[in-house]
This record gives C-alpha cells, sequence and structure tokens, in this order.
C-alpha cells in the first residue's frame, strides 16, 4: 500500500464530507486494493482522521504534560460545562465537537486549544469560553 | 551456514534463519506472544529480547537474523528481569479480576499467558490491571470475541489476512488505548467473517472462542421426550484425543463412540456415510457437468468457511459450486426423514446433533436454506468439555462401533477430513463409475500433504481430468485469481482451513504444523487400514438409494441433499 496516496486519499475525502464516511472506506480498499478493515485500522490509528461526522468546529483541547500541569482540565471542565457534551462528543445541533487531545506541539505556551485549523496558547477559561461564543 | 554459539551452543544454522528459530534448533525455547510460525514477524510483545554480545540492547530474536560469529544469552539475568517486567505490563492490559478470571476462561486448560508466565516464572504483578470495559462481541453464529482479554497480539489480524486472505480485523486508535477490532466496529458477524475459526487457533488469550452450544445438547440429553442422534466429522476422530494428553495423530474412533453413548446419545453415527453420499451425489453432478458441457470446473462445496467466502468474495463464480450439501446438512436432512420415518419418530422429537472440527458448521446449520437439518453442531472441543464435564475417562474406554446404516462408512469417506480427501475419493468413485473398470491404484499422492496448492490430472477413459485443491483460503484466492486468468481445471476441492478439516478452527489446540501432519497421517492411516475404500461400494448407501433416495442426482436426492447460494457482498 503506497501510505503518502493513502493519506492523500483520506484528507481529500476528510475535507469533502468532515469525515471519512464508510462507502468512501470500501472504495479506498478497492482502490488500494487491501481489505476494508485494514483501512478502517489505519484510519483510526489517525487521531484527527474521523469515521463519525463532527461538529462543524472541532475544539481540541490538549491535555499532555506541560498543558496539564498549567490546569488545562479547568479548560475542559468549562467547556463541558457549558457545551453540554463530553470529550469525544457533537453538540445536538452539530455545531461543536470536543476533544481532549495529546500534544499539539506548543508546549512552551500551554494550556492550548485548537477550533479547527486555529491555534490558541496560553487559553485562560474564560477565554476558552470567548473564543467558542465567537463561533458562528 | 553461519555459525553462531547460543547459551554456551555452538551451533550452524543456515543465513537467513531468526535466532527465535536458530534457539530452537539448539533446544532452547524462548517465549513469544506475538510470534507463530506460518505469519509475518510483528516483533510487538519483546517477550522473545535476547542478549548479544556487543549489542548495547536487547534484541528482539524473532525479527533479528543470525550473524557469523554471534554470541547469544537467551536467559541471561538481564533478559531474565526485562522479560518479566514486559510480562507484567502485557498482563496489565489483560484484565484479570474476578469477573474475567482464569476459572472460566475458554482457554483456562490451554492458555498461552499461563504456560509463559510458568515458564519465566513471574512470581508478582506489580501493575494493576486495566479495567478496560470493553463489550463482548456476540454478533456471529460461530465465533465470540471478548475484547477484555485480548492482548493486541496480532495473531488474529495476521492469520485472517495472510493465511486466509480474508482480513476482517484490524487495530484501531493508538497507544493504551488501542483495540483489535472490525471494519466500523460492526463486529465478527456483520462483516465479511467466513466463521472459519482460524483466528481462535491464533490466540493466544481466550479472547475468541467459538459459540457455545454444548449446554443446549446437555439439555436435549436430558428430555427425555427427545431422541437425540449424533454424527461425528472424519477429522474429529484423529484429534479428539489430544485434551486428554494423548499423541497428537492418536486415532479415537472407537472410544469417541463410546463415550458419545455413554453422555446418553440415543444412536452415534457418523458424518462419515453421508460424505460418501456426498461422493455419490457430486461425483454425479460432475459427470453430469461434463458430459452435458455444463459449467466447469466443479467447485465443492463441502466446508462452509469457503462457502461464505466466495459468497462475500467471488459471487460471480457461484454456479461453479456443487449444490451438494455438505455432509454435515446432509446427514441431518437424511436423519429428519429416511431415519426418522424408518423408526416412526416424530421430527419435532428428534434432535441432531454435531460433532465437527468447525466454528464456520455452526452458521451452516442456521443457513435459512437448511436450517431444519442440524440442531445443534458442536466443535471437537465442546466435545471434550462435554466428555470431561462428565467424568468419562476416553482414553480407557473399550472401542465400540458407530450405530447400524448411518454409521457405516468407507476410507474414502475418512479421508475427507485431510486436503485433498474429497478429490481423492471423488475420482476413486467418478473413475469406476464412468469406466466400469476397477482402479489399479486408488491412492492419489500428488493431492495429498499439507500443501496449500496442489495440481494433478487423472485420465478417465481418454479424457484428461484436470483436477485441484486448495487449503486455507489465502490459497483459494490464489486458485480463483489463476482461474480469472485463463487457466483451466474440471474439478477443484477448496477447503476453509490450511490442511483441511484437520487443521479446522473447531479442533483442540495446539494446532502447529506438526501437529496437523501427524493428525493427516492418522487419517491416511485409517483409510489404509479399511476394507471398504470407495464411497460407491458402500453397502448402506446402495441401501439408502434403493430404499429411499432412487438415484443419485435424482427428485428425492435433490429435495434433500442439494441447495444453492447467495451473493453477500463486501
Amino acid at each position: 500500500m503506497n501510505s503518502d496516496k493513502f493519506l492523500d486519499r483520506a484528507h481529500d475525502i476528510q475535507d469533502t464530507y468532515g469525515y471519512i464516511p464508510e462507502g468512501e472506506i470500501d472504495k479506498m480498499a478497492k482502490e488500494f486494493d487491501v481489505p476494508r478493515a485494514k483501512v478502517y485500522g489505519s484510519i483510526r490509528f489517525y487521531s484527527m482522521f474521523y469515521t463519525e461526522p463532527t461538529g462543524k468546529y472541532i475544539i481540541r483541547v490538549c491535555d499532555s504534560l506541560s498543558c496539564h500541569i498549567n490546569d488545562s482540565k479547568s479548560i475542559v471542565d468549562s467547556i463541558k460545562n457549558y457545551l453540554g457534551i463530553d470529550d469525544g462528543e457533537t453538540t445536538e445541533n452539530k455545531k461543536f465537537t470536543l476533544e481532549v487531545v495529546e500534544c499539539l506541539g506548543h508546549c512552551g505556551e500551554g494550556p492550548v486549544m485548537m477550533v479547527n485549523d486555529e491555534m490558541y496558547t496560553h487559553v485562560s477559561k474564560n477565554m476558552a469560553l470567548d473564543i467558542i461564543k465567537d463561533c458562528t | 551456514m553461519v555459525k553462531l554459539e547460543i547459551d554456551g551452543q555452538k551451533i550452524e544454522v543456515e543465513e537467513g534463519t531468526t535466532i527465535l528459530e536458530a534457539s530452537k534448533k539448539a533446544h532452547i525455547k524462548i517465549p513469544t506472544l506475538c510470534y507463530e510460525e506460518n505469519l509475518s514477524i510483528f516483533g510487538g510483545c519483546r517477550l522473545c529480547v535476547v542478549e548479544i554480545e556487543g549489542e548495547d540492547n536487547l534484541k528482539p530474536s524473532c525479527a533479528t537474523m543470525v550473524q557469523e560469529g554471534m554470541v547469544v544469552q537467551t536467559h541471561s539475568p538481564t533478559v531474565r528481569e526485562v522479560r518479566k517486567n514486559l510480562f507484567e505490563l502485557i498482563i496489565a492490559s489483560h484484565d484479570i479480576d474476578c469477573n474475567l478470571n482464569c476459572l472460566t476462561c475458554s482457554r483456562s486448560q490451554n492458555c498461552d499467558l499461563r504456560e509463559i508466565a510458568a515458564d519465566i516464572g513471574v512470581t508478582e504483578i506489580r501493575v494493576p490491571p486495566l479495567d478496560k470495559g470493553y463489550d463482548v462481541d456476540e454478533s456471529s453464529f460461530s465465533i465470540v470475541r471478548e475484547p477484555n482479554k485480548c492482548i493486541t497480539c496480532g495473531r488474529c489480524i495476521r492469520k485472517c489476512e495472510e493465511i486466509q486472505g480474508v482480513g476482517i480485523f484490524t487495530t484501531a486508535n493508538r497507544g493504551p488505548s488501542t483495540i483489535v477490532t472490525t471494519f466500523e466496529d460492526k463486529g465478527i458477524g456483520n462483516v465479511e467473517c467466513t466463521n472459519c475459526g482460524q483466528c481462535i487457533l491464533a490466540c493466544p488469550t481466550g479472547a475468541l472462542h467459538e459459540v457455545y452450544h454444548y449446554e443446549n445438547v446437555w439439555d436435549a440429553l436430558h428430555d427425555k421426550d427427545k431422541h437425540v442422534v449424533v454424527q461425528t466429522a472424519p477429522a474429529t476422530r484423529v484429534a479428539i484425543a489430544e485434551p486428554f494428553g494423548a499423541e497428537p495423530g492418536t486415532v479415537a474412533t472407537g472410544q469417541m463412540v463410546a463415550a458419545l453413548r455413554r453422555l446418553g446419545f440415543d444412536k452415534v453415527f457418523d458424518t462419515n456415510f453421508t460424505a460418501d453420499l456426498t461422493i455419490m451425489e457430486e461425483g454425479t453432478e460432475l459427470i453430469e457437468r461434463i458430459n452435458n458441457e455444463g459449467t466447469l470446473p466443479l467447485f465443492t462445496s463441502c466446508s462452509p468457511g469457503w462457502i461464505k467466502f466466495i459468497e462475500h468474495q467471488y459471487p460471480e463464480y457461484l454456479d461453479h459450486v456443487s449444490s451438494c450439501k455438505s455432509p454435515q446438512q446432509m446427514f441431518g436432512a437424511v436423519a429428519k426423514s429416511y431415519y426418522a420415518e424408518q423408526h416412526n419418530i416424530d421430527k419435532d422429537d428428534l434432535v441432531v446433533v454435531s460433532i465437527m472440527p468447525c466454528t464456520a458448521k455452526k452458521f451452516e446449520a442456521v443457513r435459512d436454506e437448511m436450517k431444519e437439518d442440524v440442531d445443534y453442531s458442536l466443535t471437537t472441543r465442546e466435545l471434550s468439555r462435554m466428555i470431561k464435564q462428565a467424568g468419562i475417562d476416553i482414553m480407557n474406554l473399550e472401542d465400540e462401533d458407530y450405530d447400524q446404516l448411518l454409521g457405516v462408512s468407507s476410507g474414502a469417506a475418512d479421508i475427507f477430513g485431510s486436503s485433498g480427501g474429497v478429490m481423492e475419493a471423488a475420482l476413486r468413485t467418478a473413475y469406476e463409475i464412468i469406466t466400469g473398470t476397477e482402479l489399479d491404484n486408488i491412492d492419489f499422492n500428488n493431492v495429498r500433504g499439507l500443501e496449500g496448492l496442489k495440481e494433478g490430472s487423472v485420465v478417465i477413459n481418454d479424457m484428461e481430468i484436470k483436477v485441484a485443491v486448495a487449503n486455507g483460503l489465502g490459497n483459494a484466492r490464489i486458485l480463483l485469481e489463476k482461474m480469472k486468468n485463463g487457466e483451466e481445471y474440471h474439478f477443484i476441492e477448496f477447503m476453509a482451513c490450511p490442511g483441511g478439516c484437520i487443521g479446522g478452527g473447531g479442533q483442540p489446540l495446539p494446532a502447529s504444523n506438526e501437529i496437523l501432519e501427524k493428525r493427516m497421517e492418522a487419517i491416511y492411516d485409517i483409510d489404509k487400514n479399511k476394507k471398504l475404500r470407495k464411497s460407491h461400494e458402500n453397502p448402506m448407501i446402495k441401501k439408502i438409494y434403493e430404499e429411499y433416495l432412487g438415484e443419485p442426482g435424482g427428485h428425492k436426492s435433490h429435495e434433500l441433499l442439494h441447495t444453492h447460494y447467495k451473493e453477500r457482498g463486501i
């Protein structure tokens, strides 16, 4: 299996649908001539590929060591409270998906969070909620 | 050749040998969990690490090739300590608690984890087990998966993909949340699983086992209103002795019959009888297809794992599959018609149980096309459980014979249990029926053996009949692709499991190549020592056609002994 091509295809599909639907996995299995379980597993290996529909905005809060000791947990809790969803869940109006994730690569500026492709550093509880409120 | 030293033993092995293989040759056992002969090297469990002189780090012996002059220590103090630590961590991901303890585990008698714990001398478990809380996958008619017992060694994944060419399993996620799962977490019963059960043989823990039906059989046996008959598949008789400590390859036909009688079955019959019947029906079908320019090659239909494989993967070839039911299903059909009528037994009171080397037979028994035939299909392992539960000392029982009529069989039926056997049995009969002359040599050695793909040809009445045999679904795929590329055959035997039914997913564990060879030898020994070695010469087969079925391939036969298949998609 050509892994570069494979990942490019997966990105294209996710960019189109917001996630990688079942039917597209079947197509990829045929294209790359591998069992569909293997395609599914490879997609599931990468935490930023989705096999279920997500919200319009994906909120990722880092909880790796640096962010954790800077109290990322309180940010996660306040977002959970505000949106009424748990880690990995999507709001009923399909607007937000919350994910507590591993390192986002800004360990010196924690706690950090991302909303879709936008990175926010030195986040506080209020700041996190303001960012969310600004999402339209 | 490469010379090296392992644990002070000087040995010489071929280039390209791994340290693990070389150690085995030097009679040194290195513990492994993710390694399995026949599968690709994964190197994930690290239990097989060894110390190599001049190397800083320990190396996994399964994935490290020998080199000239290498000095290896497989059980040095460092290795032993590291191994214990690794094992503790592996065990921590294998949920051992009051709900999932060893006593109730399917592998309580032959668990790889327990064996390794004893071998490396684990004395403490410092890491508390993770409570993973996954749901048990009960979506399949044949196979159960208990993910909490899984150590993600990946043997099931590789077995399914590399040996069977199916690939229903995958890992998902990373790190401690890594799980083995199926496409979209649908469950084994909702994907293209063939139910072959090879994953069960690959699993070192109790994470995979068959769906148990022996409790239902106990209930039937204790129900005074039920007349319970049992049939035993050819491959069970050369394996049933193993769980009782006998050497692989021990033939225990008579003792198995005696044990079944003691368990309380009203009649002990033999699937071999309907294996002979299969030859009559399938042989007739082959002759008809050849004479009437029907669809060729004809594919055998005995192996339900193979049937589900072709239904999912190659539906365009379904016309090639013989319409004959498998011997298990033919038996059920004959028992519930002929036998019930002969003995005035109400069909509703008759319970047909089968003992099979197979997990796919469980699915076959509930197929819509023929779900009336067989009530419960048990694996050889389940039968061994029942015998133990009844306290029967099977190895010391006197041999007993099968009950009459549905228990009489030829050696041609016995060899159904081995790859190439159905082909050989069919050729013995087809040759003699077509030519009207007796075969000089009835041993077709070129279709025998553990090799995954075998080909040969037989000249019958100046016509060269080209035959092929595939065992293991990966090999079935290779053969079908060859056909797609224009290769021509007349008759092909397909078996889902490597080695045929002797290596079936319902057979006792362990099931190494060496053990399969011994079972196979035992099967051919049974045949060799039988007087009756051709299906069409079985007097009871003649009798059932005279009294009940009419002609092979006739109307009654078609009604009872034949079926159809369906495209399942992926």
